[in-house]
């Protein structure tokens, strides 16, 4: 509803302007988030994710598939994700939107960037590797859900087991211990009205912001990041969120335990 | 069905490959209100299918076409996700036979929906297979049919389902996934508790008058048993309270 | 529960349905004294009841107001005298609904600055209270005027704590079917009230 988000912009920009929320946060307070690691048995990895009302499943799935051409020798990694009609009665059903396409690729770099799978480690033979899966299922929408997918797809990679691999062929069931994970990649988004800059924004919010900021680190690098929306960023936001990234990422990287 | 030279022995001195009766069905836990957008919704855990329901309605009916003058429409979708199998990861988007199931899961629903409450709207409802170990669609069914109490949606009854297959020779309700692959028939039936009325119903294999029989007698019986799931579930949500709704999954 | 039997013959009761001589409630709700409340449910738009709306669309002979309903509420520029913009908010009585449940208001007036809340409108009696007790209740700590439209729209005006408010509001609507709510609301905004 165009009215609706009009209502949002005025009223947000009410408190934003005056440092305040609308659920009484601090400007770079995160909503309560839980994190469920290794709930399902039959990927094998998998994890729901909620920051306030928002809620994400992320499931793992090795197959043997080919490489891509151009790296013959690494394995496949694969990431996507689905807005569910019954996550938001702004989904409608159709082709992956816009948006699942760009929540998809924007988790994905930051996992890849990062280097945090050796994917040399996962070639099997001559046109033969495995490829890893990560599906991020959207069940409940309340705003920020690259962060909430983000962190159920590092807590799914977390939880995930190595299958075995017996003659070219995946023996489901059965395990040959963690799948390695060099480091935890954690993104925080910043939600941006007019100058002031707030962490994690919530559908309210989101309604009437100008725009969005991701960013991905590990404890100490930048490895992702994504603007999104019609306003703009200033190098000075750029270089004060980096920094407010970092020190938030510790307590998401606790979250995810070991 | 599975591979004729890798069947196991499925009943065998009263007790099936799980150890349950020909009687029993699979442990089953419902929880009501677990999403925060959906109008209602519902979680369900039977055997270690996980399925998630949610409805949104009745709100304006998208598209226009589609609206009926005198009722709500009552929409189905019914998908598994990627995840969500035991063997290869599966694509994303319901395929032939999640369409289908979509199409008599609503064609249930549309026997007790009292739509003509609210004429020009679309009453949605969504499912989702997280995992699934045989019976997903009975499953589908009893959780949609909470997520549908939990949203205010009018019916004349609260619809329960259940499968019925026979393995060696004998009749046995739910079938686990072994003996969803082996078994000789597979007959998923849902019904309408209050009437005993049949609003779901299909079947493969083959069976004799007496097992047909006897099948209906055993779905009949569990989804009694069914339906007191369903209505503590539901109750629970008015006795303990929650402002925010979270998925827990055990 | 829906399908449970509410009375051994026919009657006429809301929310229930009669089949062979027997009535049978349709919806998850309380019975008692011959009558069904239900628990949950979508807002059923009659005449007289009053609701909180937002303009969604300016007309040339009047306004298309978002009612937090599948229908569409139009306000006629003859039934008042202010001009709205889209996204005023307003509070309006249902003048007149038929069956193809069209909704059309009158006497409206426009809210001062504030925001939405969206509950379910089952809930709605009990966020008003008896007498608008809750909303006075909710008035009296938290400086903020609560405006709650039956339509399940409720608009928080006022420069108060607007979030007490809705968390009140939420705490109300999840709660609105237990004994004791009254002096629980009341503990629990005397507890988080700032000085």
């Amino acid at each position: 509803m165009e009215s609706i988000n009009e209502i949002k912009r005025d009223t947000l920009s009410a408190l934003i302007s005056q440092g305040q929320r609308g659920d009484g946060r601090g400007m770079f307070d995160y909503r309560a988030i839980n994190v469920q690691g290794g709930i399902l048995q039959n990927p094998e990895g998998s994890a729901l994710v909620s920051i306030g009302k928002s809620q994400v499943m992320a499931g793992i799935k090795f197959d043997v598939a080919k490489p891509f051409p151009d790296r013959p020798k690494e394995g496949v990694l694969s990431t996507s994700a689905e807005l569910l009609p019954l996550a938001s009665h702004l989904f409608e059903l159709g082709p992956p939107s816009d948006e699942s396409i760009e929540l998809a690729r924007v988790v994905d770099r930051g996992i890849r960037s990062a280097n945090i799978i050796d994917l040399g480690s996962f070639f099997i033979d001559d046109e033969k590797v495995l490829a890893v899966y990560i599906d991020l299922f959207i069940l409940d929408h309340d705003g920020n859900l690259i962060d909430t997918a983000a962190l159920a797809a590092m807590g799914a990679l977390l939880s995930a087991r190595m299958p075995k691999v017996e003659e070219g062929k995946i023996i489901r069931g059965e395990f040959t211990g963690k799948v390695p994970i060099k480091e935890k990649v954690v993104t925080c988004t910043f939600g941006k009205l007019g100058d002031k800059a707030f962490l994690d924004p919530s559908l309210d919010e989101e309604k009437g912001m100008d725009c969005r900021l991701t960013l991905a680190t590990t404890p100490d690098h930048l490895c992702a990041a994504q603007k999104g929306g019609w306003g703009a960023v200033s190098e000075k936001d750029l270089m004060e969120l980096f920094d407010i990234s970092l020190e938030k990422g510790k307590a998401l990287r606790a979250l995810l335990g070991d | 069905m599975g591979n004729p030279a890798e069947k196991p022995a499925l009943f065998a001195n009263g007790r099936r490959v799980d150890g349950r009766g020909v009687e029993d069905v699979r442990p089953l836990k419902i929880v009501a209100r677990v999403l925060n957008d959906a109008e209602g919704s519902a979680y369900i855990e039977w055997g270690k299918n996980r399925i998630l329901a949610g409805v949104y309605g009745p709100r304006e009916c998208i598209p226009r076409h589609d609206q009926s003058l005198y009722r709500a429409v009552v929409k189905c979708r019914y998908n598994m996700a990627p995840f969500s199998g035991a063997e290869e990861h599966g694509r994303s988007g319901p395929n032939r036979r999640s369409k289908e199931i979509s199409k008599v899961i609503k064609e249930a629903f549309e026997n007790v929906i009292i739509s003509e409450n609210f004429p020009k709207t679309e009453i949605s409802i969504f499912v989702e297979v997280l995992q699934s170990d045989g019976g997903t669609r009975c499953a589908a069914v009893t959780a949609a049919a909470v997520a549908l109490a939990d949203a205010g949606i009018p019916m004349k009854d609260l619809i329960s389902a259940v499968a019925v297959c026979k393995i060696d020779g004998t009749m046995a309700v739910d079938p686990g996934k072994e003996e969803d692959n082996f078994g000789e028939s597979d007959m998923p039936i849902a019904f309408s508790p209050r009437t005993g009325e049949v609003l779901l119903f299909q079947m493969d294999g083959n069976l004799s008058r007496e097992e047909l029989s006897r099948g209906l007698e055993l779905a009949r019986n569990a989804a009694a048993k069914i339906r007191e799931v369903q209505v503590e579930a539901i109750k629970k949500v008015y006795d303990e309270p929650k402002e925010d709704r979270f998925l827990l999954i055990g | 529960m829906p399908g449970e039997m509410v009375a051994d013959r026919p009657e006429r009761i809301s929310y229930a349905y009669v089949d062979k001589g027997k009535t049978y409630s349709t919806v998850v709700g309380l019975f008692s004294e011959g009558k069904l409340v239900p628990l949950e449910g979508p807002y059923e738009p009659l005449p007289d009841d009053f609701i909180v709306g937002i303009v969604s669309e300016v007309r040339f002979s009047g306004y298309s107001v978002d009612t937090n309903s599948a229908y569409a509420a139009f306000l006629s520029s003859r039934e008042i005298r202010e001009r709205y913009e889209m996204g005023d908010a307003i509070f309006a009585r249902i003048t007149k609904t038929d069956e193809t449940r069209s909704i059309e208001l009158g006497d409206a007036k426009k809210l001062p600055e504030g925001r939405l809340v969206r509950v379910s409108a089952v809930k709605i009696p009990r966020i008003i209270g008896k007498k608008n007790s809750m909303v006075d209740m909710i008035r009296a700590n938290t400086g903020c005027e609560v405006i709650a439209g039956r339509n399940g729209y409720v608009w928080i005006a006022g420069k108060g704590d607007s979030n007490l408010a809705e968390k009140a509001i939420r705490m109300i609507e999840a709660q609105a079917h237990t004994h004791g709510l009254t002096d629980r609301v009341a503990a629990y905004l005397k507890s988080q009230k700032k000085a």
